[in-house]
């Protein structure tokens, strides 16, 4: 069982260079959004507008956000990818900011899935189910009480863009990043790459976008790999660490670490739903790690803000973060209104576990059903 | 707790082993304190607190490496599956002989003792044996070897049936029930005790589905 002499220089050296490799792949991520942002920008004004008109209602930016994240099974993903739009000055910040919210909903899919293997055994699915939920409970709550308040007062998009221009410089100027600049010459050789090809215009725009779409994603991939990987060891001995002894906050920045280190809240969340299935964390001490996990998939966004031109990128990189502190604000401080998430979660986890078709309604019409429905409507 | 994330140390599984290793090491404390007390004659009640304690601290041991083998499996996928079982059937072994710890003592506030006994330099002798299989069982854990583990198998089996052979002389015998029957339920623990030592190694050793058994699955060790 104990590893003998070499092996663990052999382990040491695989972790330095999975080390380099997850520094290579932020480089490619980075690339991947700067050339969706160059992409947008060489399609036309029109067809820019064209793209995102549909996106102006604030319902329709939330089911896109809540579809596109489904879709990718990854809010890190759909969130870079706003940022990308937003830096290229085709999607404003306050479209943008549902779409952000939407995402936040969406990203839950994946843990709801998850629970659902453990179908078979009723206990162990209630629970797994409930700490699974908790997490769309406390999400979709979240945007119920701060969309109407952001489309009201605009505080949200305010607060952000305070903080963007106390950092990079205000709104309509063009911020210098570094890393911008660090990434300009690859995307030139990608867009230098289509035009031999043959393509132009509009075309040429949508072959950026779609070759940034999928170094985007396939970047963001592999860096979770790699990093839950890396950080396997870390994870296991800090959550045994705050198993059966901390909530609140403990658990709380445990979810933050995990998931900035992972660079996924569904791999924090996922993990936590056979634990809680098992019955070795409880669904009040999952909770919190949930919503840890909500803060830390924000830094995604924030990374992908450094490879754009624009402050309103960050702006909105920052609503993601500003939006999840706000919701824990308001629904995790007050006791009695931190048990209204648990409540909704454990009674759903009741009824799924009796009527287990329920439980696949529940995901299908809350994550596809619901927004397509909704769009449909709106469009 | 938190920080517990940014230190250096050991992977999920050399922290369990490290684990299981102190409760095999709190098991034969229970073991040698009982064997000592039913062998000597001494007062049971000078060691049935700190045998209830660390019986206690084994069974809390117990359910805390449940929960991390579940942690260990959440995080870190199926690859370990095969000793994370391993691992769950051997603490019980542990915890099991914790048990049969107690019930040795339970012999000497009976009123058993083989103080005085005329076989009580071949008890001490068992029990010496017994004893020493639990650190053996300790260092190969930590760092196993087939050859040691076969041969410490092989030993332990000889050693089960050696008891299993009283046992059955006892039942036979037509000495005194006062005599007979406190000789076999000792020689019944130590049969026991000696299994699960035995079955603690082989987790580090066979295949899950032929742990257990011997001759590759034929015969079930676990329960007779």
């Amino acid at each position: 069982m104990s590893e003998g002499p070499g092996i663990g220089e052999q382990r040491e050296m695989r972790w330095q260079v999975r080390a380099v490799v997850v520094v290579a792949l932020i480089y490619l991520f980075l690339i991947g959004v700067s050339a969706l942002e160059a992409g947008i920008k060489t399609m036309g004004a029109d067809t820019q507008e064209q793209l995102f008109a549909n996106v102006s209602n604030p319902l329709a930016g939330l089911f896109v956000g809540i579809l596109g994240t489904v879709l990718v099974q990854s809010s890190s993903a759909s969130t870079s990818v706003i940022v990308g739009l937003v830096a290229s000055g085709a999607l404003g910040v306050d479209d943008a900011v549902p779409m952000i919210m939407g995402a936040n909903i969406g990203t839950t899919v994946t843990n709801t899935l998850v629970s659902l293997g453990s179908m078979r055994q009723t206990n162990e699915f209630r629970r797994a189910f409930a700490a699974a939920t908790v997490h769309d409970f406390f999400n979709v709550l979240a945007v119920a009480i701060l969309l109407p308040l952001e489309l009201i007062t605009g505080w949200l998009s305010d607060i952000a863009g305070w903080i963007s221009e106390q950092l990079v410089g205000s709104a309509g100027s063009d911020w210098k990043s570094p890393v911008k600049e660090w990434v300009k010459e690859p995307v030139g050789w990608l867009s230098d790459f289509w035009e031999w090809v043959g393509a132009g215009g509009n075309g040429l725009g949508v072959l950026l976008v779609i070759t940034g779409l999928v170094i985007v994603v396939a970047a963001l991939t592999l860096i979770t790999t790699n990093m839950r990987t890396l950080v396997a060891d870390r994870m296991e001995r800090s959550l045994n660490a705050v198993l059966g002894r901390g909530g609140g906050m403990v658990a709380m920045m445990l979810g933050l670490v995990i998931t900035v280190a992972v660079q996924s809240s569904s791999i924090t969340t996922s993990i936590l739903v056979p634990m809680a299935g098992a019955g070795v964390i409880t669904l009040r001490n999952a909770y919190p790690v949930t919503l840890g996990a909500n803060v830390g998939t924000t830094i995604t966004a924030l990374l992908a803000a450094l490879a754009a031109s624009s402050p309103e990128a960050l702006t909105v990189a920052l609503v993601h973060t500003v939006f999840n502190i706000s919701g824990i604000l308001v629904l995790y401080t007050i006791p009695r209104v931190r048990d209204i998430p648990i409540i909704c979660a454990e009674t759903l986890a009741r009824v799924a576990a009796d009527h287990r078709s329920w439980a696949v309604a529940y995901v299908v019409g809350v994550f596809v059903v619901v927004p397509v429905a909704g769009l449909a409507i709106l469009n | 707790m938190v920080m517990e994330f940014f230190r250096r140390g050991d992977s999920g599984l050399e922290r369990i082993e490290s684990r299981i290793i102190s409760m095999l090491g709190d098991a034969r404390h229970s073991f040698d304190l009982a064997a000592n007390v039913v062998l000597s004659g001494g007062d049971p009640g000078l060691v049935a607190g700190d045998i209830r304690d660390t019986d206690d601290r084994i069974n809390q041991t117990e359910q805390e490496l449940r929960s991390e083998l579940v942690v260990h499996v959440a995080v870190q996928g199926s690859t370990d599956i095969g000793t994370v079982l391993g691992y769950t059937l051997l603490i019980k072994k542990i915890e099991r002989i914790g048990d049969q710890a107690k019930n040795i003592l339970d012999l000497a506030f009976e009123g058993v003792s083989f103080a005085d006994a005329p076989d009580v330099a071949e008890l001490a002798a068992h029990h010496q044996t017994v004893s020493a299989l639990f650190g053996e069982a300790a260092e190969l854990l930590s760092a196993p070897d087939q050859a040691a583990i076969d041969d410490y198998r092989h030993r332990a089996d000889e050693l089960r049936h050696h008891f299993e052979d009283k046992l059955r002389g006892y039942m036979h015998s037509s000495e005194p029930g006062s005599e007979v029957v406190p000789r076999a339920i000792l020689y019944r623990y130590l049969k026991r005790i000696v299994a699960n030592l035995a079955g603690v190694l082989t987790t580090a050793s066979e295949p899950l589905q032929h742990q257990d058994y011997f001759d590759a699955g034929q015969t079930d060790i676990d329960d007779d």
